[in-house]
């Protein structure tokens, strides 16, 4: 990549750092995440269903691995933030440096590449929603995008600021569910009902785009729909699946926080590499 | 030095005052950008003058704290004014995590705060609002004691860098100080000597203070009156200082007494003081129905009571 900060306009369309093969990313990047695992415990599901999510969003977004503070660039917020692992693991995969030591297991601020500590959730997209409003107020062409989990949509204060957003007409913001399915006592529609979740974001005011949330290139397609022109703010809904890649986790509530054993690793190793050959 | 404070001493809102400052700070500072929530009477200048520098984010007290920690992120001066007690309530967690935390420049403006709201019941009274934001690393915590002190307490709030929190009258407060009182944060106000006890108050405690005093004088007792305008940063060595010349020290002010000024001054007094301490504060009581002056009453932070145990600590000489 060569856009750097400064006065050059940069295009959307102009090469992705890192991600110049998005599937190719998102799978090291997993290996990576998998490896941390085995140091500390993590929120394991979480981080692995969001990974194509962050790599996909990061090469559609004006964002530069090597000037992460660049003023003119577009922002990310992983409002689920105890997918804080995908996010490291991702912006390493990317070139962003100082990720290499023991992190905090949410997003904290002052973290290469962490626009906001979040974790505590219902947070992220009210702090989107300012960018947004400041971005208008700057008549910067700048977008924030946030990334919500489903599970999190259970807080009042993300409709609060969905409701916010939209009466505001807040163009430049762009929300991306990781429609897992899953939070930490089980199944989304089990615990608090979310459906008909794309009904509930239409009927809030919001362009809603849903994708599948692994298929790098139909989210790619649908991160960069968000990105054009229109009178509300976007919401990308993207299916996917706990645990990610690692075929013995996925979809279970029993690998939603833990830590990995050298046997659990290879196992999880083995596993992602049978994912890849099988896809 | 102001005079004595008597009964049907003339009042003032601090709202025009602060509403005032906030129309020339937007005058002053472009980026400067004001926020509410259902309710823009403290930003009614800036809204007529700069309309898209007032937003109204309805009644949704967590989502107005997250929009100024965006737009504080990237580099506009915030100030956020709505009623204190759903503020410091609802939206605490985000007042936390993502303005204080980060160390962003949002001013909060607290209406109400304390018993303020008087007759419109507990749900809508905020004992705790000073301490809630002292609690917090990075915060500026001012309570002004009437609309002079307000709008300056403001506009320190404005140059702070950091997040600040000011605690702003609902109603109508004593007229204390002249427009010309030279305020200075992170020191206390001598208003009356020290002789035989020293009130330290805060807020609408520093009236009632003053009229303790007089009622005192009455009788021959030299109550003292220093007034502080911050919770933090905590003049604790001036508090020492003042302290070590009298066996009598009482706190009033208008706030829960664990986690105000009644507190801090125990923290900074222990250990190198010896007297009576006596705290005219709100305490682990809901109030009953009444005013503000009959709810301070309530929790004894009023002159009569004020006056009556000074007095009879003062007849003690201060001995423990």
């Amino acid at each position: 990549m060569t856009g750097r900060a400064g006065s050059r306009a940069v295009t959307d369309d102009r090469p992705p750092a890192g991600a110049a093969r998005p599937a190719e990313t998102a799978r090291r990047a997993r290996a990576r995440l998998l490896g941390l695992a085995a140091s500390r415990p993590v929120h394991l599901g979480a981080s692995l269903s969001v990974v194509e999510i962050l790599v996909c969003a990061f090469a559609t977004m004006r964002h530069d691995p090597r000037d992460l503070d660049r003023p003119d660039r577009d922002r990310l917020i992983l409002s689920k933030g105890h997918g804080v692992w995908g996010l490291y693991s991702v912006l390493a995969e990317l070139g962003v440096a100082g990720l290499d030591e023991p992190r905090a297991g949410h997003p904290i601020d002052g973290t290469p590449g962490v626009e906001a500590a979040t974790g505590a959730l219902g947070h992220g997209l009210s702090i989107g929603a300012g960018l947004a409003e400041a971005a208008r107020l700057d008549a910067a062409d700048r977008r924030t995008l946030v990334v919500l989990g489903d599970g999190e949509l259970d807080e009042g204060s993300v409709w609060e600021a969905a409701m916010f957003a939209a009466h505001r007409r807040l163009n430049t913001l762009i929300a991306v569910v990781d429609r897992n399915g899953m939070q930490q006592e089980g199944g989304t529609e089990a615990v608090l009902a979310l459906e008909p979740l794309a009904a509930k974001w239409a009927a809030f005011g919001w362009r809603v785009i849903e994708t599948d949330g692994h298929d790098c290139a139909a989210l790619t397609g649908a991160l960069r729909t968000a990105r054009t022109p229109d009178d509300r703010p976007s919401v990308v809904l993207a299916r996917t699946v706990k645990a990610r890649g690692v075929a013995f986790m996925e979809g279970s509530a029993a690998w939603h926080y833990g830590q990995l054993d050298e046997e659990q690793l290879t196992a999880a190793l083995a596993a992602l590499a049978a994912g890849e050959r099988g896809a | 030095m102001p005079s004595a404070v008597p009964t049907a001493a003339p009042t003032a809102s601090m709202r025009p005052a602060v509403a005032r400052v906030l129309t020339e700070a937007a005058h002053e500072r472009p980026g400067l950008v004001v926020l509410g929530a259902d309710g823009h009477g403290l930003a009614m200048g800036v809204r007529s003058a700069f309309p898209e520098r007032y937003i109204d984010v309805g009644i949704a007290e967590p989502n107005l704290v997250g929009v100024a920690s965006g737009l504080a992120r990237a580099g506009h001066a915030v100030v956020v004014g709505t009623m204190a007690p759903f503020l410091v309530r609802r939206a605490q967690e985000q007042i936390r995590n993502d303005v204080c935390n980060p160390n962003l420049d949002v001013t909060f403006l607290g209406v109400g705060g304390g018993l303020g709201y008087g007759t419109l019941g507990p749900t809508h009274h905020a004992p705790e609002d000073l301490g809630s934001f002292a609690a917090m690393p990075n915060t500026l915590v001012l309570c002004p004691a009437d609309a002079t002190e307000a709008a300056w307490a403001v506009r320190e709030a404005l140059d702070w860098p950091g997040p600040a929190y000011v605690r702003l009258g609902a109603r109508e407060d004593a007229v204390l100080y002249p427009d010309t009182e030279p305020f200075d944060l992170g020191r206390g106000r001598p208003l009356r000597p020290a002789r035989d006890a020293l009130a330290l108050a805060m807020g609408a405690g520093v009236a009632v203070a003053l009229r303790a005093a007089d009622l005192l004088a009455a009788d021959g007792v030299g109550l003292g009156v220093l007034a502080l305008s911050a919770l933090k940063p905590f003049p604790a060595d001036e508090i020492r200082a003042a302290a070590a010349s009298t066996g009598v020290v009482a706190v009033v002010e208008e706030h829960l007494d664990a986690t105000g000024l009644a507190a801090r001054t125990a923290l900074a007094l222990a250990g190198t003081w010896r007297g009576r301490f006596l705290v005219h504060a709100l305490d682990d009581r809901y109030p009953p129905v009444g005013d503000r002056a009959e709810l301070l009453a309530f929790y004894g932070v009023d002159a009569r009571s004020v006056g009556s145990a000074v007095r009879a600590a003062a007849a003690c000489g201060g001995t423990p």
